[in-house]
């Protein structure tokens, strides 16, 4: 059975979720994954549905956006790739959170830094409120660091491009956070 | 996914607040290495501790890179060396010493602990010659540390081995004269002793340990003062249950850290892993200060009435949070206040707010005991006996662990300053009350009997 990504878009309010859900739910489609989330005043949710037998991609566009446009609704659909598994590498996983005055291409200078030595996001909270306030202009990366990768040599590294972009930088193992936070 | 609130307080921990594993310790027992031959014995201890423990500061360094947590101090323990190497002299005892010293400088450790005796009942031919072995092995090594337990609450206290304390405490500082006596550093005299004590200087590895393990410090005064002030900047009104549930909180995070590391260097080194010792152990550096909690909790200073109680919650918050933290806690677990080694405490002797007995009154409600007390040079073998005895006692009837690390600095008086270096910091000698007043009690000996253990008032 293909399986299908709709994202949706829109300026949150009550009922947007049940919006989409009772559209899907209409349409005899099963929501498999759901996840949204807020920034400052706006939705954002993705859906990992199946469609049922004899419906095409494009009957179900229609019939999303037919409900969901004139809420204001954004809506945006693509079928999924290679059955959603995908290749397991050996990771650990490990938590990058910084803290410094807002400016432009703190995002672009971390993760270019991950994206080089192949580390993959999972997890990914920034908020830049500006003000000399570092609790209020924070980025918290949840992270997959293949085993592979030399420790000392990343951190250095992070360290040093946090350091070229004025921010207070650590990198922890998640287990240091699931230790003390959970009980 | 991890909420913001937790990343940044953990985040702050460590920054901002010291939250590091004070010290990882590799126990090794030398039971094995046992000879009648002195270079044979030597060989043996120093193969065995570079096999077990060449490793130790390598792995240690690894895993605090991959945590993102320092590990402050690497260090070995050993089997209390006057059981080990019985058969031999003094001065054999004392080549025994060097033979470990060399061991720990070539492992890249700043300390190892374990040259010590269990006296409380009485002493072996092997017991006494490490005791009369103590002045000179502390005095030419760098790295050893010692340790005698001359009393129990299963067996009293051995007023012999009191005395004997008394006069080896005096020459060993007359032996380290230039240095301020600092030999008396590396000694610590104990009642009751855990068999598992990861901190120096106090550290062994006791008769029922395994082959090699690895016991963890975790300390973080500096993360606990700041979990006050942060609680007591948002809301005035907290009052000390509050407060005590906040420590508690606190010391279950500190805990939750030191039990992660330190099984990750045990899997590592392929060794068991021992317990976690919480502990509040200050350093002589800022925001590092057990002191400060007093300040934080409205005490103009420690050794101001009212801090007797304000340590008995801090050590009663910091034990049950770390109870609950991990299922294997031993050593000493408890606040330290060595005096010399904190500089809030340092200071307070210093303006005169820290007397002896008010010491020995905190003393009776935390761990240790009488920590890096410098004394005057003049106070007496005899007195410095009668202090150490008045310390065994509160720990033996209050059935805890108790011990005094004395300093009676050669050639100084009350009021000036002993200077160590490191880790062991620097102090104002404090005034010790009717020296020589207690001769004749000292020099009655036998044995204090073990104490009643019902009618407890």
């Amino acid at each position: 059975m293909k399986k299908y990504i709709i994202t949706v878009l829109g300026h949150d309010r009550p009922g947007i979720v049940a919006a989409v859900s009772k559209a899907l739910y209409d349409s005899r489609c099963n929501i498999e994954d759901v996840s949204q989330t807020i920034l400052q005043t706006e939705f954002a949710g993705i859906f990992i549905t199946t469609m049922p037998p004899g419906m095409n991609e494009e009957e179900l566009r229609k019939a999303l956006e037919q409900r969901l446009l004139p809420e204001g609704l954004s809506v945006f659909l693509k079928e999924m790739e290679g059955g959603g598994v995908q290749a397991p590498v050996e990771t650990e996983p490990f938590v990058i959170t910084t803290m410094g005055p807002d400016r432009l291409g703190l995002v672009a200078g971390i993760t270019a830094l991950l994206s080089a030595y192949r580390i993959n996001i999972t997890n990914l909270q920034a908020a830049f409120r500006g003000g000399d306030d570092p609790r209020r202009n924070v980025m918290i990366y949840e992270v997959d660091i293949p085993g592979k990768t030399d420790q000392a040599a990343f951190r250095a590294a992070l360290v040093k491009r946090a350091g070229e972009l004025g921010l207070d930088v650590s990198l922890q193992h998640r287990d240091i956070f699931e230790q003390i936070h959970r009980v | 996914m991890l909420t913001d609130r937790e990343v940044i307080s953990t985040f702050e921990m460590l920054r901002n607040e010291h939250l590091d594993v004070r010290t990882v310790t590799l126990g090794i027992s030398l039971f094995d290495c046992a000879s009648d031959d002195l270079q044979r014995f030597k060989l043996k201890v120093y193969d065995k501790i570079n096999r077990l423990a060449g490793s130790l500061v390598g792995t240690c360094d690894e895993v605090a890179v991959k945590y993102g947590i320092p590990i402050v101090n690497k260090r070995v323990s050993v089997s209390p060396v006057a059981v080990a190497a019985c058969p031999f002299s003094a001065s054999e005892m004392v080549e025994i010493a060097e033979t470990l010293d060399h061991a720990a400088r070539e492992i890249g450790i700043d300390f190892i602990g374990g040259f010590g005796a269990l006296v409380e009942k009485g002493m072996t031919t092997g017991d006494r010659a490490l005791i009369e072995a103590i002045p000179e092995a502390l005095a030419s090594t760098d790295r050893v540390c010692a340790t005698v337990n001359v009393a129990s609450t299963h067996a009293g206290i051995n007023m012999d081995a009191v005395a004997l304390m008394g006069r080896t405490i005096k020459r060993a500082a007359e032996l380290t004269a230039s240095s301020d006596g600092i030999a008396c550093a590396k000694l610590c005299v104990f009642a009751n002793i855990p068999q598992d004590v990861p901190f120096m200087a106090g550290a062994y590895l006791g008769v029922g340990e395994p082959d090699a393990v690895i016991n963890v410090g975790v300390s973080g005064p500096g993360v606990v003062k700041k979990a006050i002030d942060r609680a007591r900047d948002g809301n005035p009104g907290l009052d000390l249950g509050q407060l005590s549930e906040i420590i508690k909180r606190t010391s279950y995070k500190v805990t939750r850290v030191g039990e992660i590391i330190g099984r990750q260097v045990a899997a590592k080194l392929g060794v068991t892993f021992g317990v976690v010792d919480l502990s509040l152990a200050p350093t002589p550096n800022v925001g590092d200060s057990v002191g400060e909690i007093f300040q934080s909790l409205g005490l103009k200073s420690i050794g101001v009435p009212g801090s007797t109680a304000v340590l008995a919650m801090l050590n009663d918050a910091v034990k049950k949070g770390g109870a609950f933290a991990s299922s294997y806690v031993g050593g000493l677990s408890g606040a330290f206040i060595p005096v010399s080694e904190d500089l809030n405490i340092a200071e307070a002797a210093r303006q005169g707010h820290l007397s002896l007995e008010k010491l020995e009154a905190l003393t009776s409600v935390c761990s240790v005991g009488l920590d890096m007390v410098a004394l005057p040079g003049e106070a007496s073998a005899a007195t410095l006996a009668a202090i150490i005895a008045d310390e065994m006692a509160i720990g033996v009837i209050n059935k805890k662990t108790t011990a005094t690390r004395l300093i009676p600095v050669p050639g100084k008086k009350a009021g000036e300053k002993a200077f160590f270096g490191g880790l062991l910091g620097e102090a104002t000698i404090i005034g010790v009350p009717e020296n020589g007043g207690s001769e004749g009690f000292i020099a009655i000996g036998g044995r204090i009997p073990a104490p009643i253990q019902s009618l407890v008032n």
